[in-house]
């Protein structure tokens, strides 16, 4: 178990590397630096303006080198002028009017550095902490909302498979989850939210929500998130239901006069949840870049919105932050399912 | 606020010979009284005494004071800050106006305010200016406000070598190799600066009141304000989040000069760039007051029970050829005849009514200066949609067959107003491709698509918009425009301080801008404001500036 947990370990820092390597060459691409410096020193500088800016801020080395910089592994070289103060370079972003003899030589992930945002101008570390706590806030609440009403929707709708109880419960969870959340959430809002229908029972801006979440302001968002992953969950609980109900075992305790209520509650169910238990942890990573849409839709600054402004504004370092997360979330959850499925189903041992 | 009104009627008598001037010009009905206002302070005179020299009263200001206390909050996007010479977006100096800011202030009747300067003077041919600062002004950090502050600002304001500086344009006059003449800028004594032009340059004011000159302490010129918060205003930082809010509160440790500052917070919100995040906003009563209403909102928010105000300006979307950019080796908009055939199959009402639902006015012809709005407007012949000709152009180049891509930002107005040229553009027969980008990425190289378009702020007078983008030597010549003639004409007008003199060279310059099809500038755009009923002094103002000091509750 522990090697097993080492080597998935191994792998995800293998993985991270390789992602922030390629995320970091994409954003390093020549036209994307420019676009950098003109988004920091104004839209409208000329070239020969851009030109200097890259080389005094230490974005014109080779990107190899860079990207040992980004890592800690390489030391980031100083800018400064005439006079010997310190006017540009890696480890200076974010601290500016540091004395030149101050400004650590490495500053990189190996020195817990996770470097600057440009975008949002604070330590990327800041933001990603600040964004993933409010990500997470969104999540915990669609999760809350999801897992029990798609575990419900989908038992009952298995249970019985071919009822009118089934159909009803499939239909529904088949429209949820086909009606992208830019759509529904638009509907949401026109219809809950807004003077033209006059309803106003909740909030169509969740930027309140930043200050304190209340029923009003974070009620869309959560219906909107958790509507869109109910429907495929149900799905996967109400096929997975449906099989069991048709198994052997589950015949033998009818036979031997069990009620029906008792056949599912104490029988089907365990095996039943399996499956979906791999697909609820699958929604994990899809939450965490699936939100951008209803971040943005709602006006809620958390990650996804993060990852927006960053890819738009080229901040390589909340970027790379960024990527190396979303990594870990994806791997980790994986590997909580793998040994979550293992405790689920004594047949399978993890090895 | 104490306006310097009545000391200035005391002085009447050395009032500007070219005010009076003026003042004759209006009587006679050669000027406007808008434009004879703008003229008149900018040559230092307060409102209320060139209002008497044409024998009106000064209208009343708002009879509502605000309350002292309360918080405001505002829909904007919230920008990073740099050093404010390089401010491209007037939302970052609005962020910054309650902590630094400015020597005058131009109202939105386009009259100029006096604020950190307590009256100026210019002499007769506006070679020579005496400004006079306003004494009891201290920084936040308690050190008095001087001369020296002043002197150290219109410096940096002339320094070239600063990347991104916007300042230079609008202080050519005293400009000279890269940095302020020598012996341009002279400290008469601790409240006095007296600046000797170049050449003469009667919009010189205007350009200190300009949301890029704001004043920093003479010893932080170059910094953002956000790194050390030193600044005249009352007001501070509280919270500096970019792309979410930023909320200012009333420092506590400074005695503010003026008696405004009745808030006791402005925050200021950012809900991206689509106008229906903001309706959500506004109906969940998470903000007072819109930064800009655009579009079909205006209606939506006037049928919430906001309170519209509204602005004619000279801002306006200008779509335009590149002379200079390749596309697959050629240059196609190197030739005269394309641009006019392409200018020439727009009618430019139809821009209009589609682009921005006729909010606004039709240009008279495809020049870059408003009528109606800049003093210095003269009238040529009117614009013509002629299809035949355009065609007969297009083909006599050779490039029927070429397919033009129309680039342009992903937003409301511009996106539509860019549409229906498309549109009308195909209508007349030419191949059109529209390419539209999202607002982070479009502006990268804006100054370099071969056709696309560019919106273009409010400027106060026509003279400075010609300078400022079509002058060979512009930094922000997005046309690819260099002519030779045109800029021995701009030399010319800039240094003519009359206005009824400048026309001609202006009607010539306008004539240039048409026959060369330098762009197709269809309409002026009046922008629109919403805010709640109770909130005073923010209606729109044509530079979109909001003074946190002036703003209060009802």
């Amino acid at each position: 178990m522990a090697g097993f947990i080492i080597r998935r370990l191994g792998v995800m820092a293998l993985t991270a590397l390789s992602m922030t390597f390629i995320v970091f060459l994409l954003t390093n691409l020549q036209p994307n630096l420019e676009k950098l410096a003109k988004t920091q020193a104004g839209a409208r500088i000329t070239d020969a303006e851009v030109a200097s800016w890259i080389d005094r801020n230490g974005y014109g080395a080779p990107m190899l080198t860079r990207y040992g910089e980004w890592l800690g592994v390489l030391p980031a070289p100083l800018t400064t002028d005439a006079d010997g103060r310190a006017i540009g370079g890696r480890c200076l972003r974010g601290h500016p009017g540091l004395a030149a003899e101050e400004v650590p030589r490495f500053c990189g992930v190996l020195q817990g550095d996770w470097g600057y945002s440009t975008k949002f101008r604070r330590p990327v570390t800041e933001v990603i902490a600040e964004r993933l706590q409010r990500t997470g806030l969104l999540m915990a609440w669609a999760f809350a909302t999801m897992v029990p009403l798609a575990l419900i929707v989908g038992v009952l709708a298995g249970m019985r498979e071919g009822s009118a109880l089934d159909r009803g419960l499939s239909t529904l969870s088949i429209a949820t989850t086909s009606t992208p959340e830019y759509v529904s959430g638009v509907i949401f809002v026109a219809i809950f939210a807004s003077s033209m229908v006059g309803l106003k029972w909740f909030t169509g801006s969740a930027k309140s929500a930043v200050e304190g979440a209340t029923f009003q302001n974070f009620t869309l968002p959560v219906a909107t998130v958790a509507l869109y992953g109910m429907g495929y969950i149900a799905r996967m609980t109400r096929a997975s239901m449906a099989e069991v109900m048709t198994a052997q075992y589950i015949r033998t305790a009818r036979l031997k006069g069990l009620s029906f209520r008792a056949v599912v509650l104490r029988h089907a169910l365990r095996n039943a949840l399996i499956a979906p238990f791999t697909v609820i942890m699958l929604q994990f990573p899809w939450l965490l870049t699936g939100v951008v849409i209803v971040e943005s839709l709602f006006v809620y600054p958390g990650f996804g919105d993060a990852l927006v402004q960053g890819a738009q504004n080229n901040d390589i370092d909340l970027l790379l932050a960024v990527s190396v997360v979303a990594v870990i979330v994806v791997l980790a959850t994986q590997l909580l399912s793998d040994i979550g499925y293992a405790a689920l189903n004594p047949r399978i041992r993890v090895a | 606020m104490t306006t310097p009104s009545s000391r200035a009627d005391a002085r009447s008598d050395r009032t500007h010979p070219a005010a009076r001037m003026y003042a004759r010009e209006h009587r006679a009905g050669l000027m406007d009284r808008r434009e004879f206002l703008g003229r008149a302070t900018a040559l230092g005179l307060t409102s209320a005494a060139a209002y008497a020299l044409i024998g009106q009263p000064e209208p009343a200001r708002a009879q509502t004071v605000p309350q002292r206390g309360g918080t405001l909050r505002i829909q904007m996007d919230c920008r990073e800050l740099a050093d404010p010479r390089t401010y491209d977006w007037s939302e970052k100096a609005n962020e910054t106006r309650g902590i630094i800011e400015y020597l005058a202030e131009l109202k939105r009747d386009g009259t100029l305010r006096p604020m950190l300067l307590e009256r100026w003077q210019a002499n007769e041919d506006a070679t020579e200016y005496t400004l006079h600062v306003r004494p009891g002004v201290t920084w936040n950090t308690g050190e008095p406000f001087t001369a020296k502050d002043v002197a150290a600002n219109l410096d940096g304001w002339c320094d070239t070598s600063v990347e991104g500086n916007s300042m230079p344009s609008r202080m050519a006059a005293m400009v000279e190799d890269g940095k302020a003449a020598e012996g341009a800028i002279e400290i008469v004594d601790d409240l006095t600066v007296r600046l000797h032009l170049l050449r003469p340059d009667g919009t010189l004011m205007f350009g200190m009141a300009d949301y890029p000159a704001a004043v920093m302490h003479r010893d932080k010129i170059g910094t953002s304000v956000a790194d050390h918060g030193i600044g005249t205003g009352a007001y501070m930082f509280e919270e500096f989040k970019v792309g979410e809010r930023i909320v200012l509160v009333r420092n506590p440790e400074h005695s503010y000069w003026g008696d405004g500052a009745w808030l006791d917070r402005i925050e200021f919100l950012d809900y991206g760039t689509d106008p229906s995040a903001w309706l959500a906003g506004a109906d969940a009563d998470e903000f007072d007051v819109t930064h800009e209403t655009v579009s079909d909102f205006i209606d939506i928010f006037s049928a919430l029970g906001w309170v519209e105000s509204s602005v004619g300006t000279s801002s306006t979307v200008v779509i335009r050829p590149n002379q200079e950019a390749e596309v697959d080796g050629l240059r196609p908009y190197a030739d005269v005849r394309v641009r006019r055939a392409l200018a020439l199959a727009i009618d430019n009402s139809v821009p209009l009514e589609l682009g921005i639902s006729g909010r606004g006015r039709e240009s008279r012809n495809n020049f870059h200066v408003a009528p109606d709005v800049h003093p210095d407007y003269a009238e040529i012949e009117a614009h013509r949609q002629d299809i035949p000709e355009a065609l007969r152009l297009m083909e006599e180049a050779g490039m029927m067959d070429f397919e033009h891509e129309l680039v342009s930002i992903d937003d409301d107005y511009r996106k539509n107003t860019t549409d229906a040229v498309a549109a009308q553009l195909r209508d007349a027969g030419f191949k059109v491709r529209r390419t539209v980008l999202p607002g982070s990425t479009f502006w990268n190289d804006w100054t370099k698509y071969p056709f696309s378009s560019t919106n273009w702020a409010h400027r106060e007078t026509g003279i400075q918009l010609l300078n400022l983008a079509y002058r060979s030597t512009a930094a922000w010549n997005e046309c690819g425009f260099r002519n030779a003639e045109f800029d021995a004409l701009l030399d010319q007008a800039t240094a003519i301080a009359d206005d009824t003199e400048r026309r001609a060279v202006m009607a010539k310059l306008e004539r240039i801008m048409v026959d060369e099809g330098v762009a197709i500038i269809p309409y002026f755009r009046a922008l629109y404001r919403h805010a709640k009923p109770g909130v005073l002094n923010i209606e729109m103002h044509p530079k979109y500036e909001i003074n946190v000091h002036h703003l209060g509750w009802a």
